[in-house]
């Protein structure tokens, strides 16, 4: 990233929504910046860069991780998946459909973190509560919709994704 | 006035609950906020804060940043005075106030933690904040006035030299003989109530491009701004840059609450980093920076007093209003401190009052625009005193409101003070709110929990609204150096589709849908034949004030619905000579003009855009000016008065003074609703926010006035375990002043909210008699107010 520290670059190579991304990066650059600046994937935001707000929540080898407290060079040789990953062939997902009828995002800063932890959360928790869903939402902040939306959001996706599992 | 319930709508669109247009690809990580959008050859910046709350400057050292490979730019204070004006002040509604004026970077002295004090454009960020560190400010401590009191000190520090004290001024409102009203009164029920400092706090923080080409003398940004137009005069009041070589862009926003209303020195130093450098300069906010770079607000404290008869009607009200403003004036100047004993009397009828706004300098943050802007306090004034006086006289919280509405006849109502009030059925929305309690069966919950020793309560709160800001003059009559109309373009292309141009910002209320939805009924063609562009003041045109007073629904409607009304006409003359018929005797409906009634006969929307745009001979009339385009500009009559009532079920735990929230209604009146989910939507968030207030934000100033809660481990949003379920039901009085009937709703929930959660609480305690007055109520303020009833209990027995 920075010009002036050439010298302490690094070779990270990470497997992105399928693609794998090769580039020479400083240390001290986090993931949240490698993605978004180095790769283009301008869906994962910053909200807060301390950990608390959620909203550069990704998905690391099957796993949730927070982008502004990791950095580029701890990622080297993973696979990770990002909000851009979600929708396939310009098909929103179940999970995004169920956002998109339910009013489950406002603004949309927050929404990538919500999609990734409900990602994880429902492959966990395929058939939650309305309170499970909001303790599995609690460490993602939302500004706008008072969240009932988004708990409705996410409990619509359940059951549209049980029903897809049952046609199945 | 009219009423109207339910609406007899014949439309397709409007009044259902439309998915948004503007989802999917916000779905798909496929927006664009202000950080996602790089220029070619930009650089970055980051900005060096104070960290005194008052202070002289007496050396800046810059050298060793200069010297750090990768930064190309370092600015001071001086540097940046010599080209760039103070920053504006565009509310002054005091008169002979003293309006406390700064630059975007201190020149000389600091005067609130955090103040920019110096701003380097590096390769990136990463360098830029290196240099930050390498820049030495050599800073003389003065007195510091860390809050209201020490401001109002008889011997307070004062935080400019010229001035005798720290008062700002102040304005007085009166009506009837408040005097008189006081003396004769049955009951006079009082309260100092307290604010604290609270902040929109948007999750996207706010950031700025900005590209100064010298030598065309033009400016180009991208900004996260709610209002492109103000933000656009503004810049070129600053730099004397005429507005017609000066151009916003304003990106997806990622959160606006009024925090990205105001015009902010970030973007002239970004601004003046450009012009020295010839490279466009980015900077954005980060979260650290946006806890003292953003607008403050809410901090407030009111001293205000009630009078009743026996029986309970209100006969005046009085009180101070003081504003805790900070170091130096924001963009809206002590405005929202002033709304709020404008909307102090809510929706009652109060014949006599003597209202007074007095904002006051500290070494805090610049106040400025949240969500709300002064009517939540103005709310707690009316709500709190209102509720006191039942407990007072015995009487029932909700027939003492009642009995004190303005009844839907006396409308159009002027409440004493500014603002006259639209239309209304008061009683009726109480009466939606109390049978929707009962339905939900919280009065058995209640009796229960406290049959089991737990200390649940039931809260009310009836608020009022005044949106679709503003007729223009008199906006201008009350200190506002800008306008309130809004205007709108609509337009129909060659092949028969839909653009609509508005200045109206979309950050996140869906305004891109529900634009939609009113033109596409009014034009009678589908939803997808219509496109919306927003944010661009190079394509879009003008709106007075910006994004901000709830008037994107109400004004922007009416623009939109006015110039659509006018295309269709025009639209209906072209198919009228292309079908050899009467432009009377013919209807739209899916984008298909034909004849009423023979339906066969028809041609397409497709047909009249190429007459008009194309092939006009023997095709267009030859009265008609080609192309198909209308311009609407709405400056409204008067304002549009939303309101509602609110309830809540809460919780106290009694040792340890956590409030848990259980349940939550809204009885709710916007007029005409467009689309009811992005309604529930609008009042749900802003109820969340307001809960967020009421209970865990708070912006803590030491007695330093060092800032205490500067990260959000400390400064507390509520998440989705601290915000209840929500449960909205809706009555429709469409506003008598505004085509369509439409209302303002985005601000409803924050000023409800906060007196609601006092409501709740005192009813939960009401065996002790607490009584909150100071907001937020955090447990160890919960506890102290339950310890020291139980003490007056126990003394009492």
């Amino acid at each position: 990233m920075s010009d002036v520290q050439v010298s302490d670059k690094r070779t990270v190579s990470v497997t992105i929504n399928g693609h794998v991304y090769t580039a020479e990066v400083a240390p001290r650059v986090t993931l949240a910046d490698f993605l978004r600046k180095e790769c283009g994937l301008t869906g994962t935001h910053l909200g807060c860069e301390h950990g608390v707000c959620g909203a550069c929540t990704i998905m690391l080898d099957g796993r949730t991780a927070r982008a502004c407290l990791m950095l580029a060079v701890q990622v080297d040789g993973c696979t990770i998946t990002t909000v851009e990953g979600l929708a396939r062939n310009g098909e929103l997902n179940p999970l995004q459909q169920a956002f998109w009828d339910n009013h489950g995002l406002q603004c949309g800063f927050c929404t990538s973190g919500m999609l990734m932890c409900a990602t994880e959360f429902l492959e966990q928790n395929p058939k939650p509560t309305g309170e499970e869903v909001r303790e599995a939402i609690s460490g993602n902040l939302c500004r706008c919709t008072g969240y009932a939306s988004i708990v409705k959001s996410v409990l619509d996706a359940a059951d549209r994704m049980a029903a897809d599992e049952g046609a199945r | 006035m009219t009423i109207a319930e339910p609406v007899q709508n014949p439309s397709r669109y409007t009044g259902s609950p439309i998915r948004r247009t503007e989802d999917p690809r916000l779905l798909a990580g496929r927006g664009q906020y202000v950080d996602d959008v790089t220029v070619p050859k930009m650089i970055e910046a980051a900005v060096l804060r104070s960290p005194l709350a008052h202070a002289r400057i007496t050396g800046i050292d810059v050298s060793r940043a200069r010297e750090l490979p990768g930064v190309f730019d370092v600015l001071v204070g001086e540097e940046l005075a010599a080209v760039a004006g103070p920053q504006p002040v565009i509310w002054t509604p005091i008169t002979d106030q003293r309006i406390a004026r700064t630059r975007a970077l201190a020149v000389d002295r600091v005067r609130w933690v955090g103040q920019a004090v110096a701003a380097v454009a590096a390769v990136d960020r990463y360098v830029a904040e290196d240099a930050l560190e390498l820049i030495e400010v050599d800073y003389e401590p003065l007195p510091v006035v860390a809050d209201l009191d020490a401001a109002l000190a008889p011997d307070a520090p004062t935080l400019y030299d010229d001035w005798p004290d720290n008062v700002t001024g102040s304005q007085t409102y009166r009506a009837g003989e408040p005097e008189e009203a006081f003396d004769s009164a049955d009951v006079v029920v009082s309260g100092s109530f307290t604010h604290g400092r609270a902040f929109g706090c948007p999750l996207e923080p706010r950031g700025c491009i900005v590209n100064w080409d010298a030598f065309e003398n033009t400016l180009d940004l991208w900004l996260s701004t709610q209002s492109p137009n103000l933000a656009r005069d503004l810049l070129s009041e600053v730099f004397g840059v005429p507005v017609h070589k000066i151009r916003v862009r304003t990106p997806n926003l990622g959160g606006g609450f009024g925090n990205k209303f105001d015009f902010y020195g970030e973007e002239v130093i970004a601004a003046v980093l450009s012009h020295r450098t010839g490279r466009p300069v980015k900077l954005i906010e980060d979260r650290s920076d946006s806890f003292v770079a953003t607008s403050h607000s809410r901090d407030q404290r009111l001293d205000f007093e009630m009078a009743l008869r026996r029986d309970g009607t209100i006969v005046g009200l009085r009180g101070v209003s003081y504003g805790v403003l900070g170091g130096a004036f924001g963009t809206v100047g002590s405005g929202p401190p002033w709304a709020s004993v404008l909307t102090s009397m809510g929706p009652y009828k109060i014949p006599n009052l003597d209202l007074t706004v007095t904002p006051v300098l500290t070494n805090r943050a610049p106040y400025g625009s949240y969500r709300g802007w002064g009517a939540p306090k103005g709310n707690i004034v009316h709500e709190r005193l209102i509720e006191f006086a039942a407990r007072e006289l015995g009487m029932d919280r909700t027939e003492i409101r009642r009995k004190n509405f303005v009844p839907p006849e006396e409308f159009p109502y002027f409440s004493g003070a500014a603002f006259t009030y639209d239309s209304g059925r008061y009683a009726d929305c109480l009466d939606l709110a109390l049978a929707k309690v009962q339905e939900l069966g919280w009065p058995q919950q209640q009796e229960r929990a406290r049959a089991e020793g737990r200390s649940v309560g039931i809260g009310y709160s009836f608020h009022i609204e005044p949106s679709a800001y503003g007729p223009s003059r008199i906006m201008n009559l009350v200190g506002l150096a800008h306008s309130g109309f809004d205007e709108a373009v609509v337009r129909m292309d060659s092949v028969g589709k839909i653009t609509i141009y508005s200045g109206q910002i979309n950050m996140g209320q869906g305004t891109h849908t529900i634009y939609a939805q009113l033109a596409a009924d009014t034009l009678g063609v589908p939803m997808d034949d219509i496109v919306v562009v927003t944010g661009d003041t190079d394509s879009c045109p003008y709106t007075g004030y910006g994004t901000g007073g709830s008037r994107a629904a109400p004004l922007g409607g009416a623009a939109i619905l006015r110039a659509s009304g006018r295309l269709r006409a025009k639209i209906l003359r072209v198919a009228a000579e292309l079908l050899e018929a009467s432009a009377d005797d013919l209807e739209i409906e899916n984008g298909k003009i034909s004849v009423k009634g023979a339906p066969g006969h028809s041609v397409s929307t497709r047909d009249v855009g190429d007459a008009a745009y194309r092939r006009l001979l023997d095709r267009l009339p030859e009265n008609e000016m080609p192309t198909l385009e209308e311009v609407d500009v709405f400056d409204p009559p008067n304002m549009a008065t939303s309101y509602g009532c609110t309830a809540l079920l809460v919780e106290v735990d009694r040792g340890t003074g956590r409030v848990t929230l259980l349940d939550c209604v809204q009885a709710h009146d916007c007029g005409t609703v467009i689309n009811p989910m992005l309604v529930d939507g609008q009042l749900a968030g802003g109820l969340a926010q307001a809960l967020g207030g009421a209970l865990l934000e708070e912006l803590v100033y030491d007695e330093e006035a060092q800032l205490r809660t500067a990260s959000f481990m400390d400064y507390l949003l509520p998440t989705a375990l601290d915000i209840p379920p929500f449960h909205f039901v809706h009555q429709e009085t469409p506003a008598p002043d505004i085509p369509g009937g439409i209302k303002g709703v985005g601000e409803a929930g924050t000023i409800a909210g906060v007196s609601l959660v006092a409501s709740a609480i005192d009813d939960a305690l009401s065996d002790l008699g607490v009584a909150v007055t100071r907001f937020p109520v955090t447990p160890p303020r919960l506890v102290e107010l339950i310890r020291d009833a139980e003490q007056r209990k126990e003394g009492a027995q």
